[in-house]
């Protein structure tokens, strides 16, 4: 009886969660998704056009090819990227530093900023024409290009920016490492492994469980990501759609040109992408994620 | 644990009470909402003259919104969808044709001579804020198309005034020379105005074409285009305006301009910019006339509206709002404090009162408005559907030829085919 009488209270605590739940997050998704069947355009009432948006995505659209070929290199660079150093960081202040407090949040920081308007503009200078890294390249007589308004290179800015955000992957490969047993390393130092050896052959299996969660995360980190280039290309995606993300585009169609129909269509193919891509990661895991040691 | 319960009882009581207050307030005055986009001076001068209206009216609470250009459609496009636009909204010609035509904007033909004074406005200006037919928008100013241009450099470095007429091919030569005569690295002597659509408008009216046809259609050749990114191929190749990166920076407003950055001499711009541009550089600047096909011939600029007042068409309060545009746009003492900010005021009787009070800035702006006045050509047809996307496309098109990704020849070809694309999408 006691037991039963708690049940409702239980539903009751949760209330706040279920109203944001459906209010907030299931509520717009399923009217997106309507609407993407739809030529709504913000202003007039929407009108039905089936699968329309879709098909023009999927045939017409060159622009979808051009963002998805931006975004997919974005991922496919600043995931990897972003991981590593973020690891090699972890590794190195899992040594057992003095004063590791203040150097976690030292390179946690840049995390906290990163997703800013203030240091995508603060971005924009320093790979500028006259910006701080070609100053300091010119000290050294190289005469570097204006990196973040050429084609060739934009798209690598906003890659140093994302690795540059390594904090948070960072502080859960820490504490993934600091749980690894010493006594194996100890036997495999008796046993005369080389340090590179025991990090190939302990350290990366043993980590593997935090390293397929901080792919998972970062890699949806990355094909959601949208300040940077709407900031440092002015919210253009140029120079000549070199920095136009997916995420950008679909923001164009739907604020710029009022086509919010269209981009809602463009929206749910991004989560049925993303689903896709995790979906795959999963599969994948069981091939090289050890759970025990 | 006390202090924190009495704080949130005091913290509860307080909104309570401030929202009670609200609600009386809500119910002695009509509350009206006005939107305008723009910088700080602009909201100093609007929010007195609201100050000034609800010192007359008192039954009348005027809220000022404001947001800059670059955020200011996106959130007027969430609040259209919101059912929530404000009453008064300041309007942009290049976007009065979509609100109008999707139903967001009230006509106000049945509004003049009763709430709106039109009285001492001329045809011209009327007519700037019609969409088929109807009054969508009232002036708030008159302005044209002018470049503005560092004039005090040109001076020190002996170079000619750019006094009307300069043709295309003159004004090329010209900037090469002002390129040579500055003698400094990273910096040119004109902007990369290819991807300017208002540039390109000028060129092919110059040529006896339009933007667009009054059937709505994209007016120019893939030859017409050709031959513009071939033109501003070549200014770049004999150094006469910035290269592309550097252009490339340029968000075309005011404060990332290359003239604003000292990369050039000379930019594209707005007359009623001119007080914009001169707050943010040092040099002293001039207003001058875009470039001319022929020398005998009227350019292909023309007077508009710098931009408008349109009453949203789900206000509650039609009457007062209209009312409260009136004020903006025919009222004397308005535009006393208004000044010339948004441009020459569209009304003879107000421009007569303000003449008096102008600075320099504002004086060289209405006497360049009155220079070219004999010069400029009736107002084009008016954009379709999709004409803020084709100048992105006309933007990106340029950098496409500036980089070296496409000839001129094989961009003309393309933009005329993704234009008439976008065009027929709507």
């Amino acid at each position: 009886m006691a037991k039963r009488r708690r049940i409702p209270a239980g539903y009751l605590f949760l209330l706040p969660w279920f109203v944001g739940f459906f209010g907030l997050t299931l509520g717009p998704a399923l009217t997106s998704l309507y609407l993407s069947f739809t030529n709504y355009d913000l202003i007039q009432s929407p009108g039905w056009v089936g699968l329309a948006n879709y098909v023009r995505i999927l045939t017409a659209d060159s622009k979808v090819a051009e963002s998805i070929h931006v975004t997919l290199l974005y991922v496919v660079l600043s995931v990897p990227l972003k991981l590593g150093s973020a690891l090699a960081i972890a590794m190195i202040l899992n040594r057992g530093l003095r004063g590791l407090p203040l150097y976690r949040a030292l390179f946690y920081l840049p995390s906290l900023l990163g997703a800013s308007v203030a240091i995508a503009t603060l971005w924009r200078q320093v790979f500028s024409g006259d910006g701080l890294l070609n100053r300091i390249l010119l000290l050294f007589g190289i005469h570097g290009p204006s990196w973040v308004s050429d084609p060739d290179t934009a798209i690598y800015t906003l890659v140093a920016l994302s690795v540059w955000q390594f904090g948070s992957p960072m502080i859960i490969f820490l504490a993934g490492l600091r749980q690894l047993p010493r006594d194996i390393y100890e036997a495999a130092a008796l046993d005369g492994a080389p340090p590179a050896y025991q990090f190939w052959r302990i350290t990366i299996p043993l980590l593997t469980p935090v390293i397929f969660f901080n792919l998972v995360v970062q890699t949806i980190e990355a094909f959601k990501a949208f300040t940077p280039a709407f900031i440092i290309s002015g919210g253009t995606g140029g120079p000549i759609n070199a920095t136009l993300f997916y995420t950008l585009y679909l923001y164009q169609e739907a604020f710029g040109y009022l086509r919010m129909g269209y981009a809602a269509a463009l929206a749910w193919l991004l989560v049925i992408a993303i689903a896709a891509v995790t979906a795959l990661a999963f599969l994948s895991a069981r091939r090289w994620v050890h759970y025990e040691a | 644990m006390t202090t924190n319960t009495l704080g949130r009882r005091t913290l509860l009581g307080t909104s309570a009470a401030s929202l009670l207050s609200l609600r009386a307030q809500a119910q002695a005055a009509t509350r009206l909402r006005l939107y305008w986009w723009g910088g700080v001076e602009r909201a100093e001068r609007t929010n007195k003259t609201s100050e000034l209206y609800m010192k007359a009216h008192p039954s009348i609470t005027v809220a000022g919104e404001t947001v800059g250009w670059g955020d200011y459609w996106t959130r007027m496009a969430t609040q259209a969808a919101g059912r929530n636009l404000p009453d008064v909204l300041q309007m942009d010609y290049g976007y009065i044709f979509e609100y109008a035509r999707r139903g967001a904007l009230l006509p106000l033909d049945a509004h003049v001579g009763k709430e709106l004074d039109l009285s001492g406005f001329d045809a011209a200006s009327v007519d700037g804020g019609r969409v088929d037919g109807k009054i969508y928008g009232v002036s708030l100013g008159l302005n044209s198309t002018s470049i503005v241009y560092d004039r005090e450099t040109f001076n020190a470095l002996g170079l000619a005034r750019l006094s009307w007429p300069v043709t295309w091919e003159d004004f090329a030569k010209r900037m090469t020379e002002a390129t040579k005569a500055l003698k400094r690295d990273g910096i040119w002597g004109s902007t990369d105005a290819g991807g300017s659509g208002p540039a390109l408008e000028v060129w092919l009216r110059g040529r006896g074409r339009e933007m667009y046809t009054t059937e709505g259609k994209f007016g120019a050749t893939a030859a017409d285009m050709a031959d513009w990114f071939a033109y501003w191929a070549e200014m770049r190749a004999t150094n006469a305006c910035v290269p592309p990166d550097v252009q490339a920076l340029d968000k075309l407003d005011v404060d990332t301009s290359v003239l604003t950055l000292g990369k050039a001499l000379v930019g594209f711009a707005n007359s009623n910019q001119l007080v914009g541009y001169q707050a943010v550089n040092k040099k002293k600047l001039d207003l001058a006339m875009y470039p001319a096909a022929k020398t005998d011939q009227k350019s292909g600029q023309y007077l508009k509206p710098s931009q408008m007042l349109s009453i949203a068409a789900t206000t509650k309060n039609k009457d007062e709002a209209v009312k409260l545009l009136s004020f903006f746009v025919a009222d004397t003492e308005a535009g006393k404090l208004l000044g010339v900010e948004r441009g020459i005021p569209a009304s003879k009787k107000v421009r007569e009162v303000i003449a008096p009070s102008l600075d320099a800035m504002a004086t060289r702006m209405s006497s360049y408005i009155a220079e070219i006045s004999d010069k400029v050509s009736p107002l084009p047809p008016p954009p379709p559907r999709g004409a803020g996307e084709v100048l992105t496309l006309l933007l990106r098109t340029n950098e496409t030829v500036g980089f070296k990704r496409a000839t001129p020849a094989a961009a003309g070809a393309q933009f005329v085919r993704e234009a008439t694309d976008i065009i027929s999408r709507g």
